[in-house]
């Protein structure tokens, strides 16, 4: 009777049946697969729809950092506006969210590390490499819950109590994880998608930069921007076209330092592969079909504004705004409109759709019919998550109500070193250094190959490509001695614009403004100009000494109750 | 008596004496008394007899069972009783009053019939009612146990209500615990009939049709209407709650630039069709172009032509139409003294209100039984039933029914060709065609059958013991085929084209062993009973789907015609129970009464904790036996009965709940390592969290009542109070987010109370001379509180909606279950001054997020100056305060008129329907009236709903609040029939020895306050949480009951 009562788990795995090598090595590819946020039916990993947690970090690094607007209407998604608007409190749902499935990612870590050591029979490099990879995603892990929440519990593969206070600086934890991997990963990896030595010495220099350890940053740059291969061994260095950072067709390229690997039409006949977190990103009542979110401000898009000399207007970029489609009684649809014959820099066309210019190849976006609310939330689309017509039988997913793609995720691109490089110069007082740095990015967007040209025939948008720009590309690189000459303090300005130029839309920009300390003024210029024409960051503020992260999610506050008290605290200015 | 039994303890009373005396156990009685004396003889539960005494020394009297229900016998936990002897709280249900009613399945005819069982049903044809016995048990599955003629069984939906012969609610620990770890919800004892007597043919059949609501069920402005709440929100937008007002811009491709003329199409071409007329070259049909059924690419190509309808379309009832339903029920019965059979085959039909949906059954059983020896005895009941019964998605805001309130009317059906019309113009929302939904379900079907029933044989051993052995149990299997179209009509449309199939079998059995002794000596009656019981579950499902089908030809379609990538699924579960059963019933004089049970369950969903005890023991007394009671002539019984006992539960722990496990997923652990763009790498990820030392959930239950029998045994009352502690309640409460994501074990860790009343009171009246009445009344309370989650958490949350994460209901401690919570309202900000003085004394200078004028007030809960989150608060629960059901049964002559009043007082519903057309700014979908004529402007400040404008805010429509709790209470005459039975003269010589007809309404009558389309409502909206039992009471468009006519004849021969 006894025996009868037996009843093993069906269609699971055991602990004994895990507990392998081969186990092992699924473990690590599970830790990887969180990178992404995401999971089955539309769903973060953790519960939630997917983009409350995706892994490009739209919501809480661009939209909340000005790069963006929400996008779709006043009441879709509304806890994003909270976000956009920083009215947001604890019980943001996107907070929990994003909370959970980056603990999950560590528990996939945790897992993978704890197993890897007990388990026999995996060769040593095999091992350390696993381990390394695996505190190499840790690392990153952490550095999520760092940069967004700066408190919080650290949990790791001795954990057993998951009440953890949040009551210490995590720092020392990152870097020990990302030390380990740039000390154990080699240079080369087996596969494009694994992490190797060279990304693990970027990301722990960033981890530097973030801590304002300038001189550790600058000697780590240094050797990474010297000696750093791709882990297929590809020296680093810039792609000549900045678009090929963001196609599938071009992805894991000698720029890519550490990515989230994206595939479409899986087999799983979902997009939860396929950047299911940003499925909302693409104009409404397009070919796109949804959802017409993520749509870049007017702040990003005028700061490409460039002058005679092809220099941008770092200090007043909105006193030269770009001439859009909408305004005081607008220009609707059906009547022509000649886009903006200023001096802008190219990266404007791979970064913001707008009226009248080549969408990819989806022919000239056509301004407000491709915008849900343009009162709303402005008349831009985005576009760098996009993808072609002619490849998107490839590189499109279309087994949701909205789109998915096979584009990666960029988390750190060799652009976005240099520039943190150049930043850390900067810091140092080595202005001269810093300017070729940044120089070495702007000489990237003044290459042909970076512009946008006219269709052949815009009624046939994928039948190629004119030699005649989209829009008067003026750009250059900063004469010699510039920096020097404008001085410390406006030279790390003109560092921070270029990050905010280059870096536009890829969900790094709250961040660095909470960091810089330039958040409140940064984003009371956006409000500012935006808010004359979209209503929904109309009178926006951001708050110092509070809104520099965000709030610990209640729902977590909760969860951690032991004996009537929680072990977390929140953060300063949310209770 | 008149089975022709000894009656013991009857009374005996010399007429106009006080000499008296009482049968004894062999039914004698001894009296001195001179002939031409009367004796008054009474029996509980019999007709008083007067026997004149004559000559002999010896009187023979048989007495014949009164008209009261007291001597029915009911059959309980492994045992049979009379009525009178019950100790237990055990609801005995009115058969022939709740076979009125015209529905599918027995749980659906129960409301309302027996007090202590609450149900909640809807309009959706083969939908299972949420049941409930003395409200929710636990934090999970709160379904009762039935027990069908002995077999176990968690579905009940396909018995053939006409196949019923008696139903029984086990409601508290003395009567179900014997049913162990699945009593705790209570057990439904249902027994199907035998044939008796010669042979019998009946024929029951009835035809009828169901009319959903008539009206704008939504109260939904026309498309004039809806132009001009446009301009009332724009206006408002650009001139209140700014520093700086602006002119409004009522600019639109749809009504002009100045936002005020009714467009006379809606598309032509794609953008922009302000100001086309029938005639202009963009609405010329040669230029249309729809492929409805597209294969490849998408729709954003076409070329539209598309009508406005200025009058508005009528979506609900696009959807919603006039439906037949019909049974037909055909049965043979039987007995001899070696056998009684019963055959019997039913055909019911119910076409659903909501297009594309029906339930169609077909149910054949056979019970037979033999008299093999005189002491021998074997027998089976058996039936099969085949359902073809597709469930439509309903009170979900993407289903057909929730686009019938949100697409907007300007929309007609169809465009100029035929093809369906929808929002895919700017300007006209993001809602879905609610006819295009429902009709692309028509080719979708589901069949699924069941064989259930049992064998058995019994003997009698010895005079006193009787040994039964039963096998019973059921097979089933199924299958679900259905299509999903590509659309082009919306602004957001699926292209692709999937197929899904999948099919599902199980079987379990329980094979059932027991010894029972009975003997009755002097004054006691004994009676004991020994068993074990043996119980395995088994449930497989296989399924996949396919895409890219060169057409879409249901007879072509498939999984393997498909050119897509094809996907599968299966999934396999066991689990098992070994059980002891004991049961004792004594009575002592025909007062005394004790009943006491045990049962010890070993389940495999426990590992270390495998085995539970489970005692109950109750006790009765019959007062009205008592000399000094005797002299109270208007009471005819009275017994007071109490009991005590823990019944158990595990339904909601998994099988596999003791165990650690991991599990490759293709949708979270597995990663395109390679960078290939298009196949991934499989991966592995925690799954579960195995919980070893999970053991049996404990529901203490005392309950104590009474049954009384008054006036000359007209009246029979029942009544009951009960109080149930559930403690190790398991539930797997969340792990904090630094655990992961894999699936939290069931612990034991919650509690909760229930306490309550039931009250059965029914009542036979002969009102004239051939006017008689019956009437029963029903009263059901439950009053539950939860008392703790787990060690640290206070709450869990439950549904969120369209609020910003924030949810609008939650399992919280101190509260009922499934309660809502938000914000309370205080009417609106209407002056400035107001605004800026409470920000003003407010410790943050804002009051509260997002204030502004004519938007909510909230009220400061904690009183901390502004308003917060832990400004949110309970804001009533769905549980409703007491059920009540009147059974009414007149007739006169060969007239009957039988009439069913049901009301359910007190439950809360969060009408979620408001939120989508009361404020202009949640999506450009239909709004109500509310919205444009009873909104908050300047001049209209004692408004019903707030301000109209562009934007949301928390203030506004984002956050969740009492705007949308409604009270649910209704009272409803769920059925009324009339009935005409003809002479039987006349009848014979058509060979019919019964001819009755009848017409028959269902649902006629609704008093309710709810403002939505019914009150009743099943689900929460969660998808695949339609019937959740702990989270409901949420409106976001149900599929409401409607009323039915139906025509019906009843016939034997």
């Amino acid at each position: 009777c006894k025996k009868f009562l037996e009843q093993p788990a069906l269609g699971k795995l055991s602990t004994e049946q895990v507990y392998t090598p081969a186990g092992v090595d699924g473990l690590l590819i599970g830790a990887y697969s969180a990178l992404d946020g995401t999971a089955q039916d539309n769903a973060a990993l953790g519960g939630g729809s997917a983009w409350e947690a995706a892994g490009s970090n739209w919501v809480f690094g661009s939209v909340a950092g000005g790069d963006a607007h929400k996008g779709s209407d006043g009441t879709d998604q509304t806890a994003i506006n909270q976000i956009a608007a920083w009215t947001l409190d604890a019980s943001n749902g996107f907070l929990n969210s994003k909370w959970k499935a980056v603990y999950e990612g560590i528990a996939r870590c945790n897992n993978t590390i704890k197993i890897a050591n007990l388990v026999a029979g995996i060769p040593d490099a095999d091992k350390t490499n696993i381990i390394a990879q695996a505190r190499f995603l840790r690392g990153h892990y952490y550095f999520e819950l760092k940069k967004i929440w700066n408190m919080v519990p650290y949990v790791d593969e001795t954990t057993t109590n998951f009440m953890v206070a949040n009551d210490q600086d995590i720092w020392p934890k990152i870097e020990a994880d990302f030390q380990f991997a740039y000390d154990n990963l080699p240079p080369t990896q087996s596969q494009k998608g694994r992490v190797n030595k060279w990304a693990a010495g970027a990301y722990l220099a960033k981890t530097y930069v973030y801590q304002k350890k300038w001189t550790d940053a600058d000697a780590l740059f240094t050797t990474v921007i010297a000696s750093g291969t791709n882990a297929e061994g590809v020296a680093y260095g810039l792609t000549d076209n900045y678009e090929d950072n963001f196609g599938a067709a071009t992805k894991n390229n000698k720029e890519t330092v550490f990515a989230i690997q994206q595939a479409a039409n899986d087999g799983s006949n979902q997009i939860s592969e396929a950047n299911n977190g940003d499925m909302l990103n693409f104009p409404y009542n397009s070919p796109f079909r949804c959802c017409g979110f993520f749509q870049p401000s007017m702040d990003l898009a005028n700061s490409f504004r460039t002058d005679a000399a092809g220099l941008p207007y770092v200090n007043d970029y909105n006193s030269h705004p770009l001439k859009t489609d909408q305004g005081l009684g607008g220009v609707s649809s059906g009547n022509s409109f000649t886009p903006d014959a200023g001096n802008v820099d190219p990266r404007l066309d791979w970064t913001v759709g707008r009226r009248g210019i080549p969408f990819l190849d989806w022919g000239n976006h056509p301004g407000q019919d491709w915008i849900r609310a343009q009162s709303y939330a402005g008349p831009y689309s985005p576009k760098k998550n996009t993808y072609y017509q002619s490849t998107k039988d490839t590189y499109s997913d279309q087994h949701s109500w909205a789109p998915g793609s096979a584009n990666q995720i960029n988390i750190i691109r060799f652009a976005d070193v240099l520039l943190l490089a150049a930043e850390t110069k900067v810091q140092l007082g080595n202005l001269d250094a810093a300017q070729v740095l940044v120089n070495r990015v702007r000489a990237r967007a003044a290459n042909p190959a970076s512009y946008v040209y006219k269709y052949v025939n815009a009624a046939n948008p994928t039948g190629g490509f004119t030699t005649e720009t989209a829009a008067n590309y003026v750009v250059a690189t900063w004469p010699a001695g510039a920096f020097t000459a404008m001085g410390k303090d406006q030279a790390l300005k003109t560092v921070y614009f270029e990050r905010k130029i280059e870096l536009g839309m890829e969900g790094q920009r709250f961040f660095d403004i909470s960091r810089w300390g330039i958040a409140q003024q940064a984003l009371a210029a956006y409000y500012g100009f935006d808010g004359q024409f979209a209503s929904d960051v109309t009178g926006a503020s951001w708050t110092p000494n509070k809104n520099e992260y965000y709030p610990i999610p209640q729902f977590q506050i909760g969860l951690q109750t032991v004996g009537g008290a929680s072990t977390l605290k929140q953060n300063p200015g949310y209770n | 008596s008149d089975d022709k039994l000894p009656v013991v303890g009857a009374s005996v009373l010399v007429k106009g004496t006080t000499l008296g005396a009482q049968t004894d156990v062999n039914g004698v009685f001894t009296l001195n008394v001179s002939k031409g004396a009367v004796l008054v003889v009474s029996y509980i539960g019999y007709t008083t007899q007067e026997v004149t005494v004559g000559d002999g020394e010896t009187i023979n009297i048989t007495l014949q069972a009164g008209k009261n229900s007291l001597n029915e016998v009911v059959v309980t936990g492994y045992a049979t009783q009379r009525k009178k002897d019950l100790v237990g709280a055990v609801a005995v249900v009115d058969m022939a009053a709740m076979n009125k009613q015209p529905v599918a399945s027995v749980e659906n005819q129960l409301q309302g019939q027996a007090a202590g069982v609450t149900v909640v049903t809807s309009g959706a044809p083969g939908q299972t009612p949420q049941v409930k016995i003395r409200g929710a048990n636990t934090f999970g599955n709160n379904q009762p146990l039935y027990v069908v003629d002995g077999v176990p069984t968690t579905n009940v939906n396909d018995i053939n209500p006409n196949d019923v012969a008696n139903m029984q609610v086990l409601k508290d620990a003395g009567s179900a615990s014997i049913y162990g770890a699945r009593a705790a919800n209570g057990v439904i004892i249902v027994t199907t009939k035998k044939g008796s007597g010669k042979v019998n043919i009946s024929y029951d059949a009835y035809y009828g049709t169901q009319r959903p609501k008539g009206g704008n069920v939504y109260d939904l402005l026309n498309p004039t209407e809806m132009m001009a709440l446009r301009r009332l929100a724009i206006t408002n937008t650009a001139t209140l709650n700014t520093s700086t007002p602006t002119t409004p811009n009522f600019d639109s491709n749809l009504y002009g630039p100045n936002g005020d003329v009714l467009p006379e199409y809606i598309s032509a071409g794609g953008f922009g069709p302000y100001g086309i007329k029938s005639g202009d070259p963009e609405v010329d049909p040669s230029k249309y172009n729809v492929n409805p059924f597209y294969t490849s690419g998408d729709a954003s190509g076409f070329y539209r032509i598309t009508k406005a309808n200025q009058a508005g379309t009528d979506w609900y009832h696009e959807i919603f139409k006039n439906a037949p339903i019909q049974s037909h029920n055909l049965a043979l019965s039987g007995s001899t003294d070696q056998a009684t059979y019963l055959f019997s085959m039913n055909y019911f039909n119910q076409q659903g209100s909501l297009i594309n949906t029906y339930n169609k059954r077909y149910t054949i059983r056979a019970n037979t039984s033999y008299n093999i020896s005189k002491r021998f005895r074997v027998g089976e009941n058996m039936s099969f039933s085949l359902t073809d019964n597709p469930q439509a998605n309903q009170n979900d805001e993407g289903s057909a029914i929730g686009m019938s309130f949100r697409e907007q009317r300007i929309i007609p059906v169809y465009d100029i060709m035929g093809n369906y019309a929808g929002s895919n113009t700017a300007n006209l929302g993001n809602a879905a065609n609610p006819v295009a939904n429902q009709q692309r379900t028509a080719n979708n079907y589901g069949i699924g059958n069941r064989l259930f029933g049992n064998v058995y044989a019994e003997a009698d051993v010895l005079k006193q013991l009787t040994l039964r052995s039963q096998f019973g149990g059921e097979y089933f299997s199924g299958n679900n085929h259905s299509f999903t179209y590509p659309q082009y009509e919306n602004s957001e449309n699926g292209i692709l084209n999937t197929y899904y199939e999948n099919s599902y079998s199980g079987y379990n059995y329980t094979w059932t062993n027991t010894a029972r002794y009975h003997q009755v000596f002097g004054k006691h009656d004994i009676a004991f009973l020994a068993g074990t019981e043996l119980y395995r579950n088994q449930y497989q499902a296989l399924g996949g789907s396919n895409t890219g089908y060169y057409t879409f030809d249901p007879n072509y379609v498939n999984l393997s015609t498909g050119t897509g990538t094809p996907t599968a699924y299966s999934n396999l579960s066991v689990d098992k129970l070994f059980s002891l059963i004991g049961r004792l019933d004594y009575t002592w004089n025909n007062r005394l009464l004790l009943n006491a049970t045990i049962r010890r369950d070993g389940s495999s969903r426990f590992m270390n904790y495998t085995y539970g005890w489970f005692p109950a023991a109750s006790l009765g007394y019959r007062l009205s036996e008592e000399s000094f009671m005797k002299g109270i002539s208007w009471l005819n019984d009275l017994k007071i009965r109490g009991g005590y006992g823990v019944m158990g539960n595990q339904i909601n722990v998994t099988p596999a709940n003791a165990y650690t496990t991991f599990a490759q997923n293709r949708f979270n652990s597995y990663y395109d390592i390679t960078g290939s763009s298009k196949s991934t790498v499989p991966g592995l990820g925690q799954s579960t969290f195995g919980n070893p030392d999970a053991k049996w959930e404990k529901d203490g239950n005392l309950n104590v009542g009474f049954d009384a029998t008054l006036f000359n045994s007209k009246w029979e009352i029942s009544a009951d109070y009960y109080v149930k502690d559930i403690t190790d309640l398991l539930f797997n409460p969340n792990l904090p987010g630094t655990a992961g994501t894999a699936t939290q074990p069931y612990t034991n860790v919650g509690a909760m109370r229930n306490s309550g009343f039931d009250v059965a009171v029914s009542t036979h009246h002969n009102l004239g001379s051939e006017l008689k009445m019956n009437a029963t009344l029903t009263f059901t309370s439950y009053n539950n509180k939860v008392k703790a989650i787990s060690l640290g958490q206070q709450e869990v949350p439950l549904q969120s909606g369209r609020f910003a994460g924030s949810y609008i209901n939650r399992i919280a401690v101190g509260e009922p279950i499934s309660s809502f919570y938000g914000y309370k309202t205080n009417g609106f900000w209407n002056t400035q001054a107001e605004i800026d003085a409470a920000n003003a004394s407010a410790p943050t200078g804002v009051y509260q997020d997002g204030i502004g004028l004519g938007r909510f007030k909230y009220v400061d809960v904690n009183g901390d100056g502004q308003i917060t989150a832990a400004d949110r608060t309970n804001l009533g629960s769905p549980n409703p305060n007491f059920t009540t059901g009147l059974n009414l049964d007149f007739s006169y002559k060969k007239w009957d008129l039988s009439m069913f009043w049901y009301a359910s007082v007190g439950a809360k519903i969060w009408n979620d329907v408001k939120w989508w057309t009361d404020f202009y700014s949640n999506f450009g979908g239909a709004k109500s009236r509310t919205a444009l004529y009873d909104s908050w402007t300047p001049t209209n400040t004692n408004a019903k709903a707030p301000i109209q404008e562009v934007n949301g805010f928390s203030s506004s429509s984002t956050a969740p609040n009492d705007y949308y709790v409604e009270n649910g209470s209704f009272l409803r005459l769920r059925n009324v029939q009339l009935g005409y039975t003809f002479d039987p003269a006349g009848l014979k010589k058509v060979g019919m020895s019964k001819l009755r007809v009848y017409v028959s309404g269902a649902n006629l009558v609704t008093v309710t306050g709810y403002s939505g389309v019914d009150p009743e409502i099943t689900g929460s909206g969660d998808n695949g949480a339609q019937q959740s039992s702990i989270n409901f009471g949420i409106d976001r468009g149900s599929y409401a009951p409607v009323r039915t006519i139906l025509f019906g004849v009843q016939v034997k021969f």
